[in-house]
């Protein structure tokens, strides 16, 4: 009697357990997931699932969690709260325990392809400070030979966060509803977060960026710079950092560019849209004054005189050739520039030094929509139009670090 | 009735104890070097780049479930076959099952389940995390064990059982239950409610398989080593009932904030609060009972099992305080609840495993015993578990800080590195300590752990013990 007394009494405090904190959440989430989900919420690909599998056995969970908890300091880093409905094809689940890197809950289009490959390579050659392991392994001897691994892997950081970003404001208006829960804080978190993706590394084009102030903390600058710039656009901001290598488009060269600070800002919050450049909103607008104050340091003016006759070719093959995307003032606003991965140049904002000019216009841009323009006009309009787009620059108001406008 | 402990001493497998002991030493250091590595990895994040096998997820799998199935798994073997014979005066079922089992345990979950991990073959559930076809194996295991070591204690009546019994009954009947919730469910029920089923696992991996069987080593030694009874069978057996009904109920305090409904978060983080409570019975019980002994006593396997108690103490009022929404918020995903898992798996566990071992060591008559190495053991390895628990301890709230300020998320990476050093430093006394528990316990005379134990030269273990543990439980005919 007591055998059995003991034995049902341990038996059922264990199926109480399973059945309380097992199968009694699994229904409510099933149904929640069921009423809020989209009508047609999108599932992995193939190549995205077989990347799964590779984010799996490698322990990646271990240090990236994908899981927004309904706290402040989650929601003010990445965004809105995971719901049960994102989660609902995740077999297993790969919510995680531990945070050594960032969540990666909505990792999706925070960073290019080339950017991932290069950082999966050799993590410390884009981000120094990183501890995370190389994953080599999953390419053929270099970052832009990725393994179909490779391909699957970043296939699968790309998927994340999408259903929900996809669902857009009427999967939204739906999860709301399906949720039914007004009252519910915690849920309502999930809903009027201000982002749905607050990853700081996200770019955005053409969003607001903070006025920087000219006259910022240059050593912390410069401290600044070596820790998350240099890896990729040199010490000396030549662009030849060790992450360059496999990048496209190749990190600008900050030494042949003269910046208007705005254009700094808006690079440095929002990203460069296209390219590798993440944003960085993650720092202080303090921090990235410093930082834009180093970097139109690396920059040295050059002046240049043209003959006369060249002033005049110049402006003609421009507008024959390339207002189309840099616009008819050179804004980068031509009717084609939306059409564009990246954003044609803003000559207003940004100068190029006449060498570089005259490169992009004999090779192109490799990775940009920027075509190698030797074969089809001649070396002087060549020379013309590379000095003509300078022509353009509108320098700050307020001279920075004093130097002569 | 009573003529099971006293009349003829039952037959106690010396060579299972034996060969567990060694397979638990062995898998011990290998897991430990496995542990080493992600350590020092942290901070030469390139060792072994272009490894895949050497690669920081794959060897954090096999780390963890090296030391709970590989080391905590064959110490508890070990100590079972040296335990249940005396607790209930009858043999265990099969020496040849033992043999079976023991191949089974070491070369069908181990050594297979490592080879898996580190080749890619995994699941990527924590603390489940060999692959399918291994737990199918572990499953098999596990009803081995149960088949060895259960049928001796259903001969009596249930009023005959010292608590110690009723742990490893609980033990291998709820991890038996508990286990394919953690290593297959969530591979067939996705997200969230996947991730409650895991939570499920992850807290009854420790709660009712390591501290059942933990506890067991600890009830059992202290009075075997102390020579007097537990100090209330009352207290034994309100723990007993209260941890069996009150651990599995934890699971979801590894999800608080999440998006698993709050009423089992809720349910989970005061469950955790009373669970506070029972180790606060448990712990008082052990150590009255310990009273007198002092807190480092003379006794080896006393000695270890000691600190363990005062460990268990700690770590678990430390999880019922970490479950609290406030301190969870912050802490939680940070190098704290690294600093909780070790003071549970390394302080608690593992002193436990290594008491028991030594205590049943010292009691295999032809067994090498090398007392000065144990002693180095124990002090080497308190020194590296209290380093390396209050290091991850502060490294965590420092962590948890910056992640709550509006530093960039590196900072956070930037600021753990002298944490995580000074935690990779905590591996010389712990892998030094592992060490020289390995030669304290294959060096020296043989038989010399017995001389230890009692100034009486070929004292009969067997009838020296049991009568008293008899005692405990009451019956002490």
């Amino acid at each position: 009697m007591s055998y059995l007394v003991a034995s049902v009494a341990g038996v059922a405090f264990f199926v109480m357990s399973v059945a309380l904190l097992g199968i009694w959440p699994g229904r409510v989430l099933e149904e929640q997931s069921r009423a809020m989900a989209p009508e047609r919420p999108l599932g992995l690909t193939l190549s995205e699932r077989r990347g799964r599998e590779v984010y799996g056995r490698e322990g990646c969970a271990y240090c990236h969690t994908q899981q927004i908890r309904y706290v402040h300091a989650d929601v003010m880093r990445f965004g809105a709260p995971t719901l049960a409905w994102e989660t609902r094809l995740d077999y297993p689940h790969l919510w995680g325990t531990r945070r050594i890197g960032p969540d990666v809950a909505r990792a999706g289009s925070t960073r290019s392809e080339d950017w991932h490959y290069t950082h999966l390579y050799a993590p410390r050659s884009v981000v120094p400070d990183s501890v995370m392991p190389s994953y080599a392994s999953l390419f053929d001897g270099s970052p832009n030979r990725p393994r179909q691994s490779a391909r699957d892997l970043v296939a699968y950081l790309e998927s994340l966060g999408r259903a929900r970003e996809i669902a857009g404001p009427e999967g939204e208006t739906r999860a709301r509803a399906g949720c039914n829960c007004p009252d519910d804080e915690m849920a309502q978190m999930a809903f009027t977060s201000p982002l749905l993706n607050a990853n700081p590394a996200r770019t955005r084009r053409g969003a607001e960026s903070p006025v920087l102030a000219p006259d910022a903390d240059e050593s912390r600058g410069r401290r600044l710079y070596a820790a998350n710039c240099a890896s990729c656009h040199g010490p000396r901001g030549a662009g030849d950092g060790a992450g360059a290598a496999a990048l496209v488009p190749k990190p600008a060269d900050l030494s042949e560019h003269e910046y208007s600070t705005a254009r700094l800002s808006d690079a440095l919050w929002n990203g460069v849209t296209g390219t590798a450049m993440q944003a960085w909103r993650d720092h202080s607008t303090a921090d990235l004054a410093a930082l834009a104050r180093v970097v139109r340091g690396f920059h040295t003016p050059q002046a240049t005189t043209l003959p006369e006759n060249l002033v005049g070719l110049g402006q003609r093959v421009y507008a024959a050739n390339c207002v189309q995307c840099h616009g008819v003032e050179g804004r980068g606003d031509g009717t084609a520039a939306a059409e564009l991965p990246m954003a044609p140049t803003n000559f207003r904002v940004q100068r190029p030094s006449l060498g570089l000019s005259l490169r992009v216009m004999r090779n192109g841009v490799e990775g940009t929509r920027m075509a190698s323009w030797a074969g089809r006009l001649s070396e002087a309009e060549l020379l013309a139009v590379a000095s003509y787009v300078r022509g353009f620059f509108e320098p700050d108001d307020v001279p920075a670090g004093g130097r002569p406008q | 009735m009573h003529e099971g402990a006293e009349a003829e001493a039952p037959r106690v497998e010396t060579r299972l104890v034996y060969l567990h002991g060694l397979a638990a030493l062995g898998t011990l250091l290998v897991s430990v070097t496995f542990g080493i590595i992600v350590a020092t990895q942290l901070l030469v994040p390139d060792l072994g780049a272009g490894v895949p096998w050497l690669s920081w997820g794959r060897l954090r799998y096999a780390h963890t479930q090296g030391i709970m199935l590989g080391w905590l798994g064959n110490a508890f073997l070990a100590f079972l076959y040296h335990a249940v014979p005396l607790l209930t005066g009858r043999q265990v079922t099969s020496a040849r099952l033992g043999m079976w089992l023991f191949g089974l345990w070491n070369f069908a979950v181990m050594a297979p389940g490592w080879i898996l991990v580190l080749a890619g073959v995994s699941q990527p559930l924590e603390w489940a995390e060999f692959p399918m076809v291994i737990d199918a194996f572990v499953v098999v295991g596990l009803l081995l064990a149960a088949v060895q070591f259960l049928p001796p204690f259903f001969t009596r009546g249930l009023e005959y059982l010292y608590v110690s019994s009723w742990y490893i009954i609980g033990g291998l009947v709820f991890t038996l239950l508990a286990y394919p919730m953690g290593n297959f469910v969530p591979e067939f029920v996705p997200g969230a409610a996947g991730a409650a089923f895991s939570g499920l696992w992850i807290h009854d991996a420790v709660g009712l398989f390591v501290t059942p069987m933990a506890l067991t080593i600890l009830y059992f030694v202290i009075p075997a080593a102390t020579r007097r009874p537990i100090y209330s069978h009352f207290l034994s057996m309100l723990g007993f009932w209260l941890l069996f009904f009150v651990y599995p109920l934890n699971g979801t305090h590894h999800y608080v904030f999440s998006v698993i409904p709050m009423e089992a978060q809720i349910t989970a983080i005061v469950a955790s609060s009373v669970l506070g409570v029972d180790v606060i019975i448990v712990v008082a019980n052990l150590l009255l009972s310990l009273r007198g002994a002092g807190v480092f006593p003379r006794d080896p396997g006393l000695r270890f099992v000691a600190m363990s108690t005062i460990f268990y103490l700690v770590v678990s009022l430390q999880g019922s305080l970490q479950a609290q929404m406030a301190i969870n918020q912050a802490v939680h995903f940070s190098d704290w609840v690294i600093g909780h898992s070790h003071l549970a798996m390394l302080g608690f566990a593992t002193f436990a495993a290594a008491g028991g071992l030594v205590h049943a060591w010292q009691r295999i008559p032809w067994a090498r015993y090398n007392a000065r190495a144990i002693n180095w053991a124990y002090w080497l390895l308190l020194a590296g578990v209290i380093v390396m628990v209050a290091v991850l301890t502060v490294g965590g709230i420092v962590e948890a800080r910056l992640w709550q300020s509006e530093a960039p998320w590196l900072d956070s990476v930037r600021a753990a590195r002298p944490f995580w050093l000074h935690r990779a430093l905590s591996a010389v006394p712990i892998a030094a300590g592992f060490i020289a528990l390995l030669l304290g316990l294959t060096t020296g005379p043989r038989g010399a752990g017995l001389a230890v134990v009692d100034e009486s030269v070929g004292l009969d273990p067997v009838r020296e013990v049991a009568p008293r543990l008899a005692a405990a439980t009451g019956d002490a005919s």
